[in-house]
Protein backbone atom coordinates (compact mmCIF):
# COMPACT_ATOMS: atom_id res chain seq x y z
CA UNK A 1 0.00 0.00 0.00
CA UNK A 2 1.26 3.47 -0.50
CA UNK A 3 2.35 5.48 2.29
CA UNK A 4 0.14 7.94 3.83
CA UNK A 5 0.46 11.81 3.25
CA UNK A 6 1.08 11.93 7.37
CA UNK A 7 4.35 9.48 7.98
CA UNK A 8 3.36 9.81 11.42
CA UNK A 9 0.02 8.04 10.83
CA UNK A 10 1.59 4.96 8.80
CA UNK A 11 3.67 4.68 12.19
CA UNK A 12 0.25 4.76 14.62
CA UNK A 13 -1.00 1.75 12.40
CA UNK A 14 2.21 -0.21 12.24
CA UNK A 15 2.23 0.13 16.05
CA UNK A 16 -1.48 -1.70 16.32
CA UNK A 17 -0.47 -4.10 13.82
CA UNK A 18 2.86 -5.00 16.11
CA UNK A 19 0.57 -5.82 18.75
CA UNK A 20 -2.04 -7.45 17.04
CA UNK A 21 1.16 -9.89 16.25
CA UNK A 22 2.67 -9.49 19.82
CA UNK A 23 -0.32 -10.82 21.07
CA UNK A 24 -1.00 -13.08 18.70
CA UNK A 25 2.31 -14.32 19.42
CA UNK A 26 1.94 -14.83 22.71
CA UNK A 27 -2.04 -16.49 22.38
CA UNK A 28 0.19 -19.46 20.61
CA UNK A 29 2.68 -19.50 23.26
CA UNK A 30 0.00 -19.43 26.39
CA UNK A 31 -2.01 -22.01 24.73
CA UNK A 32 0.82 -24.77 23.79
CA UNK A 33 1.95 -23.91 26.95
CA UNK A 34 -1.32 -24.28 28.86
CA UNK A 35 -2.03 -27.92 27.03
CA UNK A 36 1.79 -29.57 27.40
CA UNK A 37 1.45 -28.38 31.06
CA UNK A 38 -1.86 -30.55 31.01
CA UNK A 39 -0.15 -33.25 29.32
CA UNK A 40 2.71 -33.56 31.10
CA UNK A 41 1.44 -32.35 34.67
CA UNK A 42 4.26 -29.32 34.08
CA UNK A 43 3.54 -27.16 37.21
CA UNK A 44 6.15 -24.75 36.79
CA UNK A 45 4.92 -24.04 33.15
CA UNK A 46 1.56 -23.52 34.15
CA UNK A 47 2.43 -21.10 36.39
CA UNK A 48 4.52 -19.43 33.46
CA UNK A 49 1.26 -19.30 31.22
CA UNK A 50 -0.62 -18.07 34.49
CA UNK A 51 1.81 -15.02 34.47
CA UNK A 52 1.80 -14.54 31.17
CA UNK A 53 -1.81 -13.63 31.14
CA UNK A 54 -1.46 -10.39 32.74
CA UNK A 55 0.93 -9.58 29.76
CA UNK A 56 -1.97 -9.88 27.26
CA UNK A 57 -3.99 -7.95 29.23
CA UNK A 58 -1.40 -5.26 29.08
CA UNK A 59 -0.89 -5.92 25.19
CA UNK A 60 -4.84 -5.57 25.03
CA UNK A 61 -5.30 -2.21 27.34
CA UNK A 62 -2.29 -0.50 24.69
CA UNK A 63 -4.27 -1.88 21.77
CA UNK A 64 -7.02 -0.26 22.87
CA UNK A 65 -4.97 2.84 24.01
CA UNK A 66 -3.23 3.48 20.74
CA UNK A 67 -6.61 2.69 18.53
CA UNK A 68 -8.85 5.15 20.55
CA UNK A 69 -6.12 7.61 20.44
CA UNK A 70 -5.51 7.00 16.41
CA UNK A 71 -9.53 7.87 16.05
CA UNK A 72 -9.64 10.53 17.50
CA UNK A 73 -6.51 12.25 16.39
CA UNK A 74 -6.69 11.04 12.56
CA UNK A 75 -10.50 9.73 12.34
CA UNK A 76 -9.10 6.78 9.67
CA UNK A 77 -10.98 5.75 6.55
CA UNK A 78 -12.34 2.53 4.70
CA UNK A 79 -9.16 0.38 5.29
CA UNK A 80 -7.32 2.54 8.21
CA UNK A 81 -10.97 2.33 9.57
CA UNK A 82 -11.43 -1.04 9.09
CA UNK A 83 -7.95 -1.77 10.21
CA UNK A 84 -8.01 -0.06 13.46
CA UNK A 85 -11.12 -1.18 14.34
CA UNK A 86 -10.77 -4.87 13.56
CA UNK A 87 -7.64 -4.92 15.11
CA UNK A 88 -9.83 -3.70 18.78
CA UNK A 89 -12.19 -6.50 18.10
CA UNK A 90 -9.51 -9.16 17.48
CA UNK A 91 -7.55 -8.00 20.16
CA UNK A 92 -10.73 -8.75 22.30
CA UNK A 93 -10.59 -12.75 21.70
CA UNK A 94 -7.02 -12.68 21.67
CA UNK A 95 -7.57 -11.58 24.92
CA UNK A 96 -9.94 -14.20 26.07
CA UNK A 97 -8.32 -16.54 24.27
CA UNK A 98 -5.52 -16.11 27.01
CA UNK A 99 -7.62 -15.89 29.91
CA UNK A 100 -9.08 -19.65 28.72
CA UNK A 101 -5.06 -20.82 28.27
CA UNK A 102 -4.68 -19.25 31.67
CA UNK A 103 -7.90 -21.40 33.19
CA UNK A 104 -6.98 -24.63 31.58
CA UNK A 105 -3.39 -23.98 33.29
CA UNK A 106 -4.89 -23.63 36.18
CA UNK A 107 -6.30 -27.12 36.46
CA UNK A 108 -3.38 -28.20 35.81
CA UNK A 109 -2.21 -28.93 40.05
CA UNK A 110 -5.75 -30.50 39.99
CA UNK A 111 -5.98 -32.85 37.01
CA UNK A 112 -2.29 -33.87 38.11
CA UNK A 113 -2.87 -35.29 41.44
CA UNK A 114 -6.10 -37.81 40.76
CA UNK A 115 -4.01 -39.11 37.51
CA UNK A 116 -6.03 -39.38 34.35
CA UNK A 117 -6.38 -41.73 32.19
CA UNK A 118 -3.23 -41.55 29.50
CA UNK A 119 -6.23 -43.17 26.96
CA UNK A 120 -7.87 -39.85 27.29
CA UNK A 121 -5.22 -37.18 27.39
CA UNK A 122 -4.20 -38.55 23.73
CA UNK A 123 -7.33 -37.02 22.60
CA UNK A 124 -7.41 -33.99 24.40
CA UNK A 125 -3.84 -33.20 22.97
CA UNK A 126 -5.25 -34.40 19.14
CA UNK A 127 -7.53 -31.24 20.05
CA UNK A 128 -5.18 -29.54 21.31
CA UNK A 129 -2.86 -29.43 18.64
CA UNK A 130 -5.56 -28.79 15.92
CA UNK A 131 -6.63 -25.80 18.30
CA UNK A 132 -2.72 -24.83 18.52
CA UNK A 133 -2.31 -24.86 14.48
CA UNK A 134 -5.25 -22.61 14.14
CA UNK A 135 -4.14 -19.96 17.05
CA UNK A 136 -1.15 -19.50 15.15
CA UNK A 137 -2.60 -19.84 11.88
CA UNK A 138 -5.14 -17.27 12.07
CA UNK A 139 -2.38 -14.22 12.92
CA UNK A 140 -0.67 -15.70 10.24
CA UNK A 141 -2.80 -15.18 7.05
CA UNK A 142 -3.68 -12.28 9.06
CA UNK A 143 -0.29 -10.78 8.65
CA UNK A 144 0.11 -11.71 4.95
CA UNK A 145 -3.29 -10.61 3.69
CA UNK A 146 -4.80 -13.76 3.03
CA UNK A 147 -8.54 -13.60 2.83
CA UNK A 148 -8.58 -16.62 1.23
CA UNK A 149 -6.84 -18.70 3.67
CA UNK A 150 -9.10 -17.01 6.71
CA UNK A 151 -12.26 -18.26 5.13
CA UNK A 152 -10.84 -21.89 5.05
CA UNK A 153 -9.74 -21.63 8.26
CA UNK A 154 -12.93 -19.74 9.80
CA UNK A 155 -14.64 -23.28 8.43
CA UNK A 156 -11.91 -25.59 9.87
CA UNK A 157 -13.57 -24.79 13.66
CA UNK A 158 -15.99 -27.54 12.37
CA UNK A 159 -12.86 -30.20 12.92
CA UNK A 160 -12.72 -28.65 16.66
CA UNK A 161 -15.81 -29.16 17.60
CA UNK A 162 -15.95 -32.46 15.81
CA UNK A 163 -13.44 -33.40 18.14
CA UNK A 164 -14.48 -31.61 21.12
CA UNK A 165 -17.96 -33.78 20.55
CA UNK A 166 -15.38 -37.27 20.69
CA UNK A 167 -13.69 -36.28 23.64
CA UNK A 168 -17.06 -35.31 25.76
CA UNK A 169 -18.50 -38.53 24.68
CA UNK A 170 -15.11 -40.36 25.70
CA UNK A 171 -14.98 -38.44 29.07
CA UNK A 172 -18.72 -39.78 29.85
CA UNK A 173 -17.77 -43.38 28.83
CA UNK A 174 -14.65 -43.11 31.82
CA UNK A 175 -16.71 -41.46 34.06
CA UNK A 176 -19.47 -44.35 34.16
CA UNK A 177 -16.92 -47.27 33.90
CA UNK A 178 -14.89 -45.82 37.49
CA UNK A 179 -15.81 -42.88 39.72
CA UNK A 180 -12.64 -42.21 40.71
CA UNK A 181 -12.17 -40.56 37.50
CA UNK A 182 -14.96 -37.91 37.62
CA UNK A 183 -12.73 -35.23 39.56
CA UNK A 184 -9.97 -35.58 36.97
CA UNK A 185 -12.50 -35.81 33.88
CA UNK A 186 -14.44 -33.08 35.25
CA UNK A 187 -11.21 -30.79 34.98
CA UNK A 188 -10.29 -32.24 31.75
CA UNK A 189 -13.51 -31.68 30.30
CA UNK A 190 -13.51 -27.81 31.33
CA UNK A 191 -10.20 -28.12 29.74
CA UNK A 192 -11.63 -29.46 26.32
CA UNK A 193 -14.05 -26.98 26.47
CA UNK A 194 -11.65 -24.23 27.05
CA UNK A 195 -10.02 -25.73 24.14
CA UNK A 196 -13.33 -25.44 21.88
CA UNK A 197 -13.97 -21.83 23.41
CA UNK A 198 -10.13 -21.38 21.90
CA UNK A 199 -11.70 -22.56 18.81
CA UNK A 200 -14.63 -20.15 18.36
CA UNK A 201 -12.35 -17.37 19.34
CA UNK A 202 -9.84 -18.17 16.43
CA UNK A 203 -13.15 -18.10 14.13
CA UNK A 204 -13.94 -14.45 15.18
CA UNK A 205 -10.70 -13.29 14.73
CA UNK A 206 -10.62 -15.05 10.92
CA UNK A 207 -14.26 -13.47 10.39
CA UNK A 208 -12.65 -9.66 11.91
CA UNK A 209 -9.20 -10.32 9.46
CA UNK A 210 -11.52 -11.43 6.76
CA UNK A 211 -13.23 -7.81 6.85
CA UNK A 212 -10.36 -5.89 7.54
CA UNK A 213 -9.00 -7.01 4.70
CA UNK A 214 -11.64 -7.41 2.29
CA UNK A 215 -14.84 -5.08 3.51
CA UNK A 216 -16.93 -7.60 2.76
CA UNK A 217 -18.35 -9.89 5.75
CA UNK A 218 -17.93 -13.65 5.23
CA UNK A 219 -21.89 -15.87 5.56
CA UNK A 220 -23.50 -15.09 8.92
CA UNK A 221 -23.73 -19.42 8.82
CA UNK A 222 -20.64 -21.60 8.85
CA UNK A 223 -21.12 -25.55 9.75
CA UNK A 224 -21.03 -26.48 13.57
CA UNK A 225 -20.12 -29.88 14.77
CA UNK A 226 -20.58 -29.12 18.62
CA UNK A 227 -23.21 -31.85 19.23
CA UNK A 228 -22.46 -32.25 22.95
CA UNK A 229 -25.96 -30.89 23.95
CA UNK A 230 -27.31 -33.69 21.82
CA UNK A 231 -25.01 -36.52 23.37
CA UNK A 232 -26.29 -36.77 26.98
CA UNK A 233 -26.00 -40.44 27.85
CA UNK A 234 -29.50 -42.35 27.97
CA UNK A 235 -30.12 -42.50 31.33
CA UNK B 1 -10.83 0.90 -14.73
CA UNK B 2 -14.56 1.92 -15.64
CA UNK B 3 -15.83 4.21 -13.00
CA UNK B 4 -19.19 2.83 -11.21
CA UNK B 5 -22.30 4.83 -12.46
CA UNK B 6 -25.38 5.50 -11.40
CA UNK B 7 -26.86 2.14 -12.94
CA UNK B 8 -24.75 0.21 -10.54
CA UNK B 9 -25.62 2.29 -7.34
CA UNK B 10 -27.57 0.02 -4.89
CA UNK B 11 -30.50 -0.77 -6.57
CA UNK B 12 -32.43 -0.29 -3.72
CA UNK B 13 -31.77 2.90 -3.71
CA UNK B 14 -32.58 3.43 -6.81
CA UNK B 15 -35.37 1.50 -7.50
CA UNK B 16 -37.44 2.77 -4.49
CA UNK B 17 -36.04 6.49 -4.98
CA UNK B 18 -36.90 8.57 -8.11
CA UNK B 19 -33.98 10.42 -9.39
CA UNK B 20 -34.52 14.00 -9.36
CA UNK B 21 -31.53 15.35 -11.34
CA UNK B 22 -30.02 13.05 -13.98
CA UNK B 23 -26.50 14.07 -14.97
CA UNK B 24 -25.80 11.42 -18.85
CA UNK B 25 -22.37 11.91 -20.65
CA UNK B 26 -21.55 15.33 -19.63
CA UNK B 27 -18.66 17.08 -20.97
CA UNK B 28 -17.34 20.87 -19.70
CA UNK B 29 -15.07 22.67 -21.14
CA UNK B 30 -13.22 25.85 -20.08
CA UNK B 31 -12.47 27.21 -23.55
CA UNK B 32 -9.74 24.54 -25.14
CA UNK B 33 -9.49 22.84 -21.44
CA UNK B 34 -11.58 19.45 -20.70
CA UNK B 35 -12.73 19.62 -16.89
CA UNK B 36 -15.31 17.38 -17.29
CA UNK B 37 -15.52 13.81 -18.97
CA UNK B 38 -18.13 12.02 -19.70
CA UNK B 39 -19.97 12.07 -16.65
CA UNK B 40 -23.12 9.88 -15.80
CA UNK B 41 -25.29 9.78 -12.16
CA UNK B 42 -28.33 10.34 -11.11
CA UNK B 43 -29.35 12.20 -7.78
CA UNK B 44 -31.87 10.66 -5.92
CA UNK B 45 -34.98 12.69 -4.79
CA UNK B 46 -34.46 13.88 -1.32
CA UNK B 47 -31.86 12.73 -0.64
CA UNK B 48 -27.77 14.38 0.16
CA UNK B 49 -25.23 13.65 -2.09
CA UNK B 50 -21.36 14.70 -1.90
CA UNK B 51 -19.31 15.41 -4.07
CA UNK B 52 -15.51 14.85 -2.94
CA UNK B 53 -12.27 14.52 -4.86
CA UNK B 54 -8.73 17.06 -4.71
CA UNK B 55 -8.50 20.54 -6.07
CA UNK B 56 -9.33 20.84 -9.11
CA UNK B 57 -11.05 17.53 -9.69
CA UNK B 58 -14.50 19.32 -11.06
CA UNK B 59 -16.05 18.40 -8.58
CA UNK B 60 -17.51 22.29 -8.34
CA UNK B 61 -17.75 22.83 -11.66
CA UNK B 62 -19.79 19.74 -11.97
CA UNK B 63 -22.05 21.61 -9.12
CA UNK B 64 -22.39 24.98 -11.66
CA UNK B 65 -23.77 22.95 -14.45
CA UNK B 66 -26.00 21.95 -12.11
CA UNK B 67 -27.68 25.46 -11.97
CA UNK B 68 -25.95 27.11 -15.57
CA UNK B 69 -24.50 29.37 -12.91
CA UNK B 70 -20.86 28.83 -15.32
CA UNK B 71 -22.72 30.96 -18.17
CA UNK B 72 -21.97 33.57 -16.19
CA UNK B 73 -18.72 33.71 -17.58
CA UNK B 74 -17.30 33.30 -21.16
CA UNK B 75 -15.28 30.26 -23.09
CA UNK B 76 -17.60 27.79 -20.90
CA UNK B 77 -19.56 25.58 -21.97
CA UNK B 78 -21.27 22.06 -21.30
CA UNK B 79 -22.21 19.50 -23.77
CA UNK B 80 -24.44 16.37 -23.28
CA UNK B 81 -27.70 16.47 -20.74
CA UNK B 82 -28.83 17.01 -17.12
CA UNK B 83 -32.20 15.84 -16.53
CA UNK B 84 -34.17 17.87 -14.24
CA UNK B 85 -37.51 15.83 -13.74
CA UNK B 86 -36.53 14.34 -16.58
CA UNK B 87 -36.57 17.68 -18.40
CA UNK B 88 -33.20 19.03 -20.36
CA UNK B 89 -31.78 22.51 -18.41
CA UNK B 90 -29.42 22.34 -20.69
CA UNK B 91 -31.28 22.50 -23.63
CA UNK B 92 -31.07 26.59 -25.09
CA UNK B 93 -34.98 27.36 -24.02
CA UNK B 94 -34.76 26.28 -20.75
CA UNK B 95 -35.41 29.50 -18.99
CA UNK B 96 -32.82 30.56 -16.79
CA UNK B 97 -34.09 32.53 -13.92
CA UNK B 98 -36.62 29.83 -13.84
CA UNK B 99 -34.22 27.40 -13.42
CA UNK B 100 -31.96 28.87 -10.39
CA UNK B 101 -35.20 29.37 -8.54
CA UNK B 102 -36.03 25.60 -8.89
CA UNK B 103 -32.27 24.95 -8.49
CA UNK B 104 -30.83 27.31 -5.44
CA UNK B 105 -27.33 27.93 -4.54
CA UNK B 106 -24.96 28.63 -0.88
CA UNK B 107 -21.45 29.37 -1.64
CA UNK B 108 -18.41 29.07 0.73
CA UNK B 109 -18.27 32.69 1.29
CA UNK B 110 -21.36 33.88 3.49
CA UNK B 111 -22.96 36.41 1.02
CA UNK B 112 -25.55 38.43 2.26
CA UNK B 113 -26.60 41.61 0.25
CA UNK B 114 -25.44 44.75 1.81
CA UNK B 115 -29.44 45.56 3.73
CA UNK B 116 -31.59 44.19 6.30
CA UNK B 117 -31.99 40.50 7.86
CA UNK B 118 -35.74 40.57 6.76
CA UNK B 119 -35.11 42.14 2.79
CA UNK B 120 -31.90 39.43 2.07
CA UNK B 121 -34.65 36.90 2.02
CA UNK B 122 -37.87 39.32 1.23
CA UNK B 123 -35.33 40.69 -2.24
CA UNK B 124 -34.97 36.93 -3.54
CA UNK B 125 -39.05 36.53 -2.97
CA UNK B 126 -40.00 39.76 -5.10
CA UNK B 127 -38.18 39.14 -7.55
CA UNK B 128 -40.47 36.37 -8.58
CA UNK B 129 -43.77 36.71 -6.82
CA UNK B 130 -46.14 39.27 -6.28
CA UNK B 131 -47.22 38.95 -2.69
CA UNK B 132 -48.87 40.72 0.66
CA UNK B 133 -46.99 42.09 3.41
CA UNK B 134 -48.24 39.99 5.69
CA UNK B 135 -47.67 37.02 3.30
CA UNK B 136 -43.85 37.81 3.04
CA UNK B 137 -43.50 38.11 6.40
CA UNK B 138 -44.78 34.90 6.90
CA UNK B 139 -42.32 33.77 4.18
CA UNK B 140 -39.59 35.36 5.56
CA UNK B 141 -39.93 33.88 8.94
CA UNK B 142 -40.32 30.08 7.73
CA UNK B 143 -37.05 30.47 6.01
CA UNK B 144 -35.35 31.89 8.88
CA UNK B 145 -37.20 28.79 10.56
CA UNK B 146 -36.46 26.10 8.17
CA UNK B 147 -32.78 27.45 8.29
CA UNK B 148 -32.46 27.05 12.34
CA UNK B 149 -31.63 31.00 12.38
CA UNK B 150 -35.26 32.61 13.79
CA UNK B 151 -34.69 32.70 17.49
CA UNK B 152 -31.35 34.23 16.98
CA UNK B 153 -32.25 37.07 14.63
CA UNK B 154 -36.42 37.21 15.20
CA UNK B 155 -36.01 40.64 17.56
CA UNK B 156 -33.72 42.43 14.72
CA UNK B 157 -34.92 41.75 11.39
CA UNK B 158 -34.19 45.38 10.28
CA UNK B 159 -30.67 44.42 11.42
CA UNK B 160 -28.01 44.75 8.63
CA UNK B 161 -27.59 41.04 7.20
CA UNK B 162 -23.81 41.59 7.87
CA UNK B 163 -23.84 42.22 11.15
CA UNK B 164 -24.08 38.89 11.89
CA UNK B 165 -21.98 36.34 12.34
CA UNK B 166 -20.25 34.12 9.67
CA UNK B 167 -22.30 31.07 10.42
CA UNK B 168 -25.68 32.75 10.78
CA UNK B 169 -24.56 34.51 8.10
CA UNK B 170 -24.21 31.12 6.19
CA UNK B 171 -27.49 30.33 7.27
CA UNK B 172 -29.17 33.72 6.36
CA UNK B 173 -28.04 32.71 2.72
CA UNK B 174 -29.31 29.31 2.83
CA UNK B 175 -32.82 30.89 4.47
CA UNK B 176 -32.66 32.84 1.16
CA UNK B 177 -32.18 30.16 -1.12
CA UNK B 178 -35.00 28.48 0.73
CA UNK B 179 -37.40 31.24 0.91
CA UNK B 180 -38.08 31.31 -3.19
CA UNK B 181 -39.54 27.73 -2.49
CA UNK B 182 -36.58 25.80 -4.49
CA UNK B 183 -36.69 21.77 -5.27
CA UNK B 184 -32.38 21.39 -5.22
CA UNK B 185 -30.09 23.46 -3.18
CA UNK B 186 -26.59 23.27 -4.27
CA UNK B 187 -23.97 23.98 -1.58
CA UNK B 188 -20.63 24.96 -2.81
CA UNK B 189 -18.43 24.03 0.50
CA UNK B 190 -20.67 25.94 2.92
CA UNK B 191 -18.77 25.25 6.10
CA UNK B 192 -15.22 25.31 5.03
CA UNK B 193 -14.67 28.68 6.62
CA UNK B 194 -17.11 28.55 9.97
CA UNK B 195 -15.84 27.34 13.36
CA UNK B 196 -17.10 23.71 14.40
CA UNK B 197 -19.99 24.57 16.50
CA UNK B 198 -21.42 26.86 13.09
CA UNK B 199 -20.60 23.88 11.22
CA UNK B 200 -22.31 21.82 13.13
CA UNK B 201 -25.34 23.49 12.69
CA UNK B 202 -25.09 23.90 9.16
CA UNK B 203 -24.90 20.30 9.54
CA UNK B 204 -28.17 20.02 11.60
CA UNK B 205 -29.88 21.94 8.38
CA UNK B 206 -28.81 19.91 5.67
CA UNK B 207 -30.05 16.81 7.14
CA UNK B 208 -33.12 18.64 8.25
CA UNK B 209 -33.47 20.16 4.61
CA UNK B 210 -33.38 16.59 2.83
CA UNK B 211 -36.47 16.43 3.88
CA UNK B 212 -37.97 18.86 1.82
CA UNK B 213 -35.11 19.44 -0.70
CA UNK B 214 -32.83 17.23 -3.38
CA UNK B 215 -29.36 18.50 -1.56
CA UNK B 216 -26.02 18.14 -3.58
CA UNK B 217 -23.02 19.45 -1.17
CA UNK B 218 -19.12 19.85 -2.66
CA UNK B 219 -16.88 20.03 0.45
CA UNK B 220 -13.49 19.14 1.08
CA UNK B 221 -14.36 17.75 4.47
CA UNK B 222 -14.94 14.26 4.27
CA UNK B 223 -15.95 13.69 7.57
CA UNK B 224 -18.48 16.23 6.75
CA UNK B 225 -19.55 14.23 3.81
CA UNK B 226 -19.67 10.85 5.70
CA UNK B 227 -22.01 12.42 8.12
CA UNK B 228 -24.75 14.51 5.86
CA UNK B 229 -24.54 12.74 2.82
CA UNK B 230 -26.83 9.78 1.48
CA UNK B 231 -24.53 8.81 -1.35
CA UNK B 232 -21.47 9.92 -2.44
CA UNK B 233 -19.33 10.75 -5.35
CA UNK B 234 -15.27 10.74 -5.81
CA UNK B 235 -14.34 12.59 -8.66
CA UNK B 236 -10.56 13.03 -9.85
CA UNK B 237 -9.10 14.77 -12.84
CA UNK B 238 -12.08 15.60 -14.13
CA UNK B 239 -13.53 11.94 -14.11
CA UNK B 240 -16.49 10.08 -11.79
CA UNK B 241 -14.47 7.42 -10.30
CA UNK B 242 -17.16 5.64 -7.72
CA UNK B 243 -20.41 6.82 -7.04
CA UNK B 244 -22.41 4.78 -4.22
CA UNK B 245 -23.86 4.84 -1.23
CA UNK B 246 -21.81 7.15 1.41
CA UNK B 247 -21.27 4.63 3.77
CA UNK B 248 -19.80 2.24 1.32
CA UNK B 249 -17.65 4.93 0.35
CA UNK B 250 -16.48 5.35 3.10
CA UNK B 251 -15.54 1.89 4.36
CA UNK B 252 -15.16 0.02 1.21
CA UNK B 253 -14.71 1.86 -1.49
CA UNK B 254 -14.23 -0.13 -4.48
CA UNK B 255 -11.80 2.17 -6.47
CA UNK B 256 -8.08 1.82 -5.63
CA UNK B 257 -7.89 6.13 -6.58
CA UNK B 258 -11.00 6.64 -3.86
CA UNK B 259 -9.61 4.21 -0.80
CA UNK B 260 -5.99 6.21 -1.44
CA UNK B 261 -7.62 9.67 -1.79
CA UNK B 262 -9.72 9.37 1.58
CA UNK B 263 -7.19 7.42 3.57
CA UNK B 264 -5.12 10.23 2.46
CA UNK B 265 -2.13 8.16 0.56
CA UNK B 266 -2.98 10.30 -2.72
CA UNK B 267 -0.25 10.79 -5.24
Amino acid sequence: MAEHTVASFDEDLRQISRLINDMGDLAGSMVGGSTRALLESDNALAQRVVSDDAIMDARQRELDDRAITLIAKRQPMADDLRHVVGSIRMAGDLERIGDLAKNIAKRVGSVGVSTAPRDLTHSIDSMAQLVLIQVQAVIQEYTVGDATALAKLRNDDERIDVKYTSVFRELLTYMMEDPRNITACTHLLFCAKNLERIGDHVTNIAENAYYVLTGTQLPANRPKQDETAMSAPAA
Amino acid sequence: MKPMLSTDLNVADTTVEKAKIEVKNLNFYYGQSKALKDINLSLPERSVTAFIGPSGCGKSTLLRVLNRIYELYPKQSAEGEVLLDGKNILDRSQDLNLLRTKIGMVFQKPTPFPMSIYENIAFGVRLYEKISKAEMDSRVESALKRAALWNEVKDKLNASGQSLSGGQQQRLCIARTVAVKPEVILLDEPASALDPLSTAKIEELIDELQADYTIVIVTHNMQQAARVSRQTAFMYLGELVEFDRTEKIFTSPREKRTQDYITGRFG
